[in-house]
């Protein structure tokens, strides 16, 4: 495993986005990988809040339209995260990481499960119910670990 | 006089706490980007529906949303002052910190003249009503302003070698 890391990290491609003075390797990178987590974040923390009971002229119905923007942002940051990856595979070993990926995972899982439960069977029916009520909760909650974690992995050693 | 200002910051306890804390910084940092999502989540909704999408909403419902993109902007200048004071040599002496000031100025403005001007017959506008053409610029430059801002934000520690 340390051997793939070691020669992924001495490829051309990622020496490259490590190395570059181009402002289009790393930097700007990083920034569709911002753009992509306010993006997703941004329109998944609306939807959240709106099942909390804020917002509550908003229809529900409408916030469907919110999940394309949500995807669109999370592929944008799996391909810019990808290329981060390469640029420093050392850093994907660390647990930090790992915890990030997995939050991550429980993040897009909820999402799916959030879809599933307002639009697959009558909206009125499970919109204000308790079940999605914490789910929403926890899926603000994941998103917030999710940006700590990430942000921490620029200062952690 | 700006080396002046920048000594003086330096010299405070809250520029030491920020600058020498080994967590102060990453948690503001966190936080400004909780602030980032906050604010684009909510901003972008309402710049959509002036932009003229999304009409089966009334406007009056998508602002609504306001206070969360209001609360995101105001995170991020509460943190965004304690990078200021934290270091402020990273920031006075870079282009890209001129260029994001820049873009929230046009942004504030922008939202300042647009309430103003149009914040009442905003509220009027229904389910399903098209917004007319004044609408669809103010909300295509805020969503672009804030956008440059998070692009030279991101960029201050690459454009003009302050770090």
């Amino acid at each position: 495993m340390s051997e793939l890391l070691s020669s992924l990290e001495s490829s051309g491609f990622s020496t490259w986005v490590r190395e570059s003075p181009s402002i289009w390797a790393y930097p700007t990178i990083l920034t569709l990988h911002t753009l992509g987590l306010a993006v997703l974040v941004g329109a998944n923390w609306m939807v959240d809040l709106r099942v909390l009971g804020f917002a509550r002229a908003l229809p529900l119905a409408v916030l469907s339209r919110a999940f394309p923007i949500m995807w669109a942002g999370f592929w944008v940051n799996a391909v810019s995260g990808v290329l981060l990856f390469v640029a420093d595979p050392a850093k994907g070993t660390t647990r930090l990481f790992m915890s990030k990926l997995a939050i991550i995972a429980a993040g897009v899982a909820l999402i799916i499960m959030l879809k599933r439960r307002l639009y697959g069977r009558a909206v009125e029916m499970d919109a204000a119910g308790p079940v999605i009520k914490a789910m929403a909760f926890v899926s603000i909650a994941l998103w917030v670990a999710a940006i700590a974690t990430g942000r921490w992995m620029a200062y952690a050693v | 006089m700006t080396e002046a200002i920048v000594d003086w910051l330096k010299a405070t306890s809250l520029s030491q706490a920020m600058s020498m804390s080994p967590v102060l910084w990453p948690i503001c940092e966190m936080l400004h980007f909780i602030g980032l999502a906050l604010l684009i989540g909510g901003a972008g909704l309402m710049d959509l529906r002036l932009m003229g999408f999304l009409k089966s909403v009334p406007v009056s419902a998508v602002m609504q949303v306001r206070k969360w993109a209001v609360l995101g902007v105001v995170i991020n200048l509460i943190t965004g002052v304690l990078f200021f004071i934290g270091a402020p040599g990273q920031y006075v002496y870079n282009s890209a910190w001129y260029y994001k000031l820049l873009f929230l100025a046009v942004a504030i403005i922008n939202v300042a003249i647009f309430e103003t001007r149009q914040g009442k017959r905003m509220l009027t506008l229904a389910a399903g009503e098209d917004t007319p053409a004044s609408f669809k610029i103010a909300g295509a430059v805020s969503m672009g302003s804030w956008l440059m801002v998070l692009y030279f934000g991101r960029m201050l520690p690459f454009i003009g070698n302050a770090f």
